[in-house]
């Protein structure tokens, strides 16, 4: 059952199904068609003979009828142009009407001329049987007169006598009797006429028309299969391609791409949506390898320390203030260490969304002049000058998270600055927005890094300096700013300054 | 042997220092990477400790460019243990590297070999006739009985048995065996090989006059 959930094999059946149809619907009105032309020939001899009966039971015997065609020349060999079956049944008769009942002829004799119509040397072996009323038999063909007279009988068991019209005639009738084909005509004066004829050769040739056109059939429905089959793998071929690039990444090589060779198709627009995810994929995979890889990085240094002065403190017998010295040192790593998991735990809380805000309505310019108080001591130490401006301003977030907001751009203004540089806080209100923006005059960040300052690990000088500053401070900043539904911007030129700017609701009117 | 350590970790720069001060090295240090470039260019070291992330130059823009003038042997501490990171220091002409975190151990026995190496020796025993040295285990056999050397007198013996043959001056032993803070008062040398001479024979190390010390 697993060949009919393939769509290429489905696709084939119906495909198969629907030319199956279309060529059985094609072969048998072609084998209709022929057979009716067979059949109209015949009938066309049948009528001829039988119109040459009727004339020659009511007429003189003997070449008066100049409507007769010369003997010899069957209308067989006229086709199918002025078939005499085609004329009206009184155009046999002469021009003063149609004969009475009682002049009909009892010595009914067949001229020598129309003899071989009726000749057993004919395929077709045509016969015909003339009775009269009650019965009585007026002539009957030499050939195959025991014929004739079975399929005579079996004709008037058909007919319901007391259907007669009321002249008892009846027009003449075709029908088959096994492989006979015979006309019967109840003519108005009494008699009836059968002429009948095999239509073995016919249906001989029908046969062998209907092999012709299923075995044509066959092999156009083989080709067809054929065509089709590879029509439909062809055109399954980029799905299959699609599917073992998908595989492959499945199986973890994420720098696998869908070759796409037709990018006009629907198969190739799909395939270029899928390299596109692929290639998203890899980059967050990329990205989040490196993530691990930096954090692990960021502990080995203070594991470093710790084991490098136990194991120096250890190589022998020290006093109590060297001892001292390792402790402290080793506090100092694993205080470094503690601050790198928790920015990692948040980060990965923030992004997760995972972090829980407690949003109270508070003033940010309160939260700001805290946290100026608690840099102040490094701000004195550096000799960076703070000023503020801030008017009170409401807003409804999570006040601890802000302040560490606020506190994290101030270190760092006052960390990259230059010895007697300034930072500036501005706090303003700015339609429906708190915009806060704390500028420094340090030597401000390089154009090709800006994209990267929010960045995890990102650091301006690739060193340690400071203890503990990993290089998240910034990427926290900007997780705790925007789960507050705020934006951060930097602005920074070479030598000018590096401006922050942070925008967060408001509970203002705008 | 005389060691300059570049490291911007205070707490493991001092650490490092001490340890190795302890095995009987002559220890300089430097905090960032112009510093340890200018001392790295500026003394002949046995052997320099240099981490790759530092503040200013990083350690692979110091490798290169004391490759220019100098082939001290280098050994790098490095925080990345991608193979990428270990080919790119040992092509840019580190002699070996430590992961961190390392074991101390590890740091003195890679030392060691690198500066096995750099003076061309293939063990860590060296024999001159009676005297026997192992580098590994610092200690000094004497027809096959263990002498008792100072650290500083070990060194002595050890740089001059890697340096058999040649004449090695007084500046030499001077830049080798004490560091940068210690005041190189020039009877101290003198002493040092007074007393190598009572330990290991009077013959053991020869003087050149007006040139230096050599062993045969």
């Amino acid at each position: 059952m697993k060949i009919l959930k393939s769509i290429k094999w489905r696709l084939q059946l119906w495909y198969g199904l629907i030319l199956v149809v279309v060529l059985a619907g094609f072969g048998l009105t072609a084998y209709q068609l022929e057979r009716n032309r067979q059949f109209r020939q015949v009938d066309e001899q049948l009528h001829y003979r039988l119109n040459l009966l009727a004339k020659e039971l009511h007429h003189p015997p003997r070449g008066q009828d100049a409507n007769r065609p010369p003997p010899g020349q069957p209308p067989r060999d006229q086709g199918f142009e002025g078939a005499p079956f085609d004329r009206p049944p009184q155009d046999r008769f002469p021009e003063d009407g149609p004969p009475q009942r009682d002049q009909h002829r009892p010595d009914f004799h067949l001229p020598d001329e129309d003899a071989h119509l009726f000749d057993a040397s004919d395929p077709h072996s045509f016969y015909f049987i003339i009775r009269r009323d009650g019965g009585d038999e007026v002539a009957r063909s030499i050939n195959q007169p025991a014929r004739a007279e079975v399929i005579y009988d079996h004709y008037f068991n058909q007919v319901n006598h007391y259907d007669l019209p009321q002249n008892r005639s009846l027009p003449p009738k075709v029908m088959n009797f096994e492989i006979y084909r015979d006309v019967v005509e109840l003519m108005p004066s009494g008699e009836t006429i059968l002429v009948g004829c095999s239509i073995a050769p016919e249906l001989k040739e029908l046969r062998l028309t209907a092999l012709k056109l299923t075995s044509v059939g066959g092999i156009i429905l083989l080709l067809g299969l054929a065509g089709g089959g590879w029509l439909v793998s062809r055109a399954i071929k980029p799905i299959e391609a699609i599917s073992a690039t998908a595989v492959k990444i499945s199986a973890g090589d994420l720098s696998q791409r869908i070759n796409v060779a037709e990018a006009e198709s629907e198969l190739g627009q799909l395939a270029a949506v899928l390299n596109s995810t692929f290639a998203r994929l890899e980059t967050a995979f990329a990205q989040q390898k490196q993530f691990a890889s930096d954090a692990a990085h960021e502990l080995r240094t203070p594991v470093s320390v710790i084991l490098t002065q136990t194991q120096t403190a250890l190589q022998r017998e020290r006093d109590a203030a060297s001892y001292r010295q390792t402790v402290e040192a080793c506090q100092r790593a694993a205080q470094r260490m503690r601050k790198l998991i928790e920015s990692l735990l948040a980060l990965a809380r923030f992004d997760a969304g995972q972090e829980v805000l407690d949003r109270q309505p508070f003033d940010l310019a309160r939260t700001i002049a805290d946290s100026v108080e608690l840099v102040q001591p490094l701000a004195d130490e550096r000799g960076v000058k703070l000023t503020v401006t801030a008017a009170p301003l409401e807003i409804t977030a999570d006040a601890g998270r802000l302040a560490q907001v606020v506190t994290n751009l101030l270190t760092n203004a006052i960390q990259y600055n230059q010895p007697e540089g300034e930072v500036r806080v501005t706090l303003a209100a700015e339609g429906g927005l708190a915009v806060l923006t704390i500028a420094d005059t340090g030597q401000g960040i390089a154009a090709a890094d800006l994209p990267r300052v929010f960045g995890r690990f990102y650091r301006a000088d690739s060193s340690r300096t400071g203890a503990g500053n990993a290089g998240l401070g910034l990427a926290i900043t900007k997780a705790i700013v925007e789960a507050h539904g705020g934006t951060i911007e930097v602005a920074s030129g070479e030598n000018v300054g590096t401006t922050f700017t942070v925008r967060l609701p408001a509970n203002v009117e705008s | 042997m005389r060691i300059l350590i570049v490291e911007d970790e205070p707490d493991l720069l001092a650490s490092l220092a001490q340890a190795l001060r302890e095995e009987g090295y002559a220890v300089d240090t430097a905090a960032n990477g112009d510093d340890g470039l200018f001392n790295a260019e500026g003394t002949d070291y046995d052997a320099i400790v240099l981490d790759v992330m530092l503040p200013g130059l990083d350690g692979w823009e110091i490798l290169k460019r004391l490759r220019k003038t100098k082939k001290t042997p280098v050994l790098m501490l490095t925080a990345r243990d991608q193979t990428r990171d270990r080919v790119k220091g040992l092509d840019t002409g580190a002699d070996d590297y430590v992961v961190k975190p390392f074991d101390l151990e590890e740091v003195f026995a890679r030392l060691r070999a690198i500066i096995r190496r750099s003076a061309n020796k293939t063990t860590n025993i060296i024999e001159l006739g009676d005297v026997k040295i192992d580098t590994a285990a610092r200690h000094v056999l004497l027809k096959d009985k263990p002498v008792e050397l100072t650290a500083r007198e070990y060194s002595l013996v050890e740089f001059m048995a890697l340096h058999r043959g040649e004449v090695v001056t007084r500046t030499q032993l001077y830049e080798h065996l004490f560091d940068e803070n210690e005041s190189s008062l020039s009877n101290l040398l003198d002493v040092h090989v007074s007393n190598v001479r009572k330990k290991l024979g009077a013959d053991f190390i020869a003087t050149r006059r007006g040139h230096g010390y050599c062993i045969e």
